[in-house]
């Protein structure tokens, strides 16, 4: 039952996202409300944790919508869930911008800040049931996947950064990353 | 590069990103003929997808706002499939959103719009505070007047991309515009906004924005309008450029 999860983003009431997003294909712009309503903030925390500059990460959440919009037709179920699209979009989308704009010392800016990144943002949100299982699943994770994880994922490192920031060698924090990858991803029981 | 790693290795890294430009490049042509990776990587984006929703932060409400006017403006992709029942999203057209737009959302049409009168009222102040200033600023005076009141005048606006919004004031008959801008975000000393305008082969200096408060800027008049030109605004050195050297941080179609 949905609402034993409380306010689980995946499995909110109401029509489910794929069916939503089926009908932003059509350009019906209350079903791209209602997807906005229901993804808006696990992009804007994923974008802001790696872009971290408040006002670009408006901005590159707004660009992420947009796109969401424009290519609802080019969902495809069978490849994964309608958030994973979604959030595939806004991580490729915030990690491109940080990528192409950040000035170096910015980056070694973010280099000192992005390892507390993750518990400062996941703060934000209160109860939230999904936080807490990945947390949770995080904790089972060695800590050098976990690092690894974090820091691509939240800071936007490419994996030859992480293995700097780590210094350990960029081979071994591919593996690391996969690794960890496939443990979160197994314990929490999604994908295959 | 020196190695390249083995293209399976890479799978966690591609799902999160943390390939860059040739990496990735290299991967998703991997990736295309390898059914395996992709499926794995299929799977492990379901894993980030988590992460993702674990960082859920809400995004300030008038995001939602922005949106509705940039999503009634943007044309959307038809499916690939061909003949498929979503067909009729290659017509996304103006039925379906204009309509929707117009008998649900009409009064906030105008939200966004607040910004822009905003700033118009500001170069209006402007503009009177300046009647009695001294003989070098009433040409300036006159051109802002000149364009407020042509009975062409056009009023555009967008979002600067580092933060805030721009508004220009336009005549095609006069050839001249008035720029000015709320929000935007506070330069060092040592740097400041510049505007150009743009064609394609060549950028001209159309003058450096004095701030006047709390990101509050503007205004400027640029003159010699050419068909075709757009108005471009970028951070420069303090004592401006001659040609544009940092990106773009607003193009305006004029």
């Amino acid at each position: 039952m949905p609402a034993a999860r409380g306010r689980a983003v995946g499995t909110a009431p109401g029509p489910d996202l794929a069916a939503l997003l089926a009908e932003v294909a059509k350009g019906d712009q209350a079903a791209f409300e209602a997807v906005y309503d229901r993804v808006a903030a696990p992009v804007f925390g994923t974008v802001r944790s790696v872009v971290r500059d408040p006002s670009l990460s408006e901005e590159v959440t707004q660009e992420v919508f947009v796109e969401v919009w424009r290519a609802a037709s080019r969902f495809d179920a069978g490849k994964g869930s309608p958030m994973a699209w979604v959030a595939t979009i806004a991580h490729r989308r915030a990690v491109d911008r940080v990528r192409s704009e950040q000035r170096s010392a910015d980056r070694d800016r973010r280099a000192a800040s992005s390892l507390i990144a993750y518990d400062d943002v996941a703060e934000t949100v209160e109860d939230n049931l999904d936080r807490e299982r990945v947390r949770r699943c995080l904790r089972t994770l060695t800590d050098l996947q976990r690092e690894a994880v974090t820091l691509a994922y939240y800071g936007g490192y490419t994996y030859r950064e992480v293995a700097n920031l780590l210094r350990v060698p960029a081979g071994t924090v591919n593996t690391r990353m996969r690794d960890g990858l496939i443990r979160l991803r197994d314990c929490l029981g999604v994908g295959r | 590069m020196s190695r390249q790693p083995e293209p399976h290795t890479l799978a966690g890294a591609y799902a999160m990103d943390a390939l860059d430009g040739p990496d990735r490049a290299r991967f998703e042509r991997h990736l295309a003929r390898c059914p395996e990776c992709t499926r794995e990587v299929n799977g492990l984006h379901e894993a980030a997808a988590r992460l993702a929703v674990a960082a859920a932060a809400q995004p300030p409400p008038a995001l939602k706002e922005l949106l509705r006017a940039e999503t009634a403006r943007t044309r959307q992709l038809p499916p690939l499939a061909t003949g498929s029942p979503a067909a009729a999203a290659r017509q996304p057209g103006r039925a379906g959103p204009a309509g929707w737009w117009r008998t649900r959302f009409r009064p906030r049409v105008w939200l966004p719009r607040l910004a822009a009168i905003t700033v118009l009222a500001g170069v209006a102040v402007w503009v009177a505070g300046n009647a009695g200033q001294p003989a070098q600023q009433a040409p300036r005076s006159r051109a802002i007047a000149a364009v407020l009141t042509a009975p062409d005048v056009t009023m555009l606006s967008g979002r600067v991309r580092t933060g805030g919004t721009a508004t220009v004031v336009m005549s095609r008959a006069e050839r001249m515009l008035v720029f000015a801008a709320a929000g935007l975000r506070p330069l060092p000393a040592s740097q400041c906004y510049e505007l150009w305008l743009v064609e394609p082969g060549l950028d001209r200096p159309a003058g450096l924005l004095p701030m006047v408060s709390h990101g509050m800027a503007g205004p400027v008049v640029a003159a010699g309008l050419r068909p075709g030109d757009k108005l471009g605004l970028t951070v420069e050195p303090a004592r401006g450029a001659r040609h544009p050297t940092a990106p773009m941080l607003l193009v305006l179609a004029l």
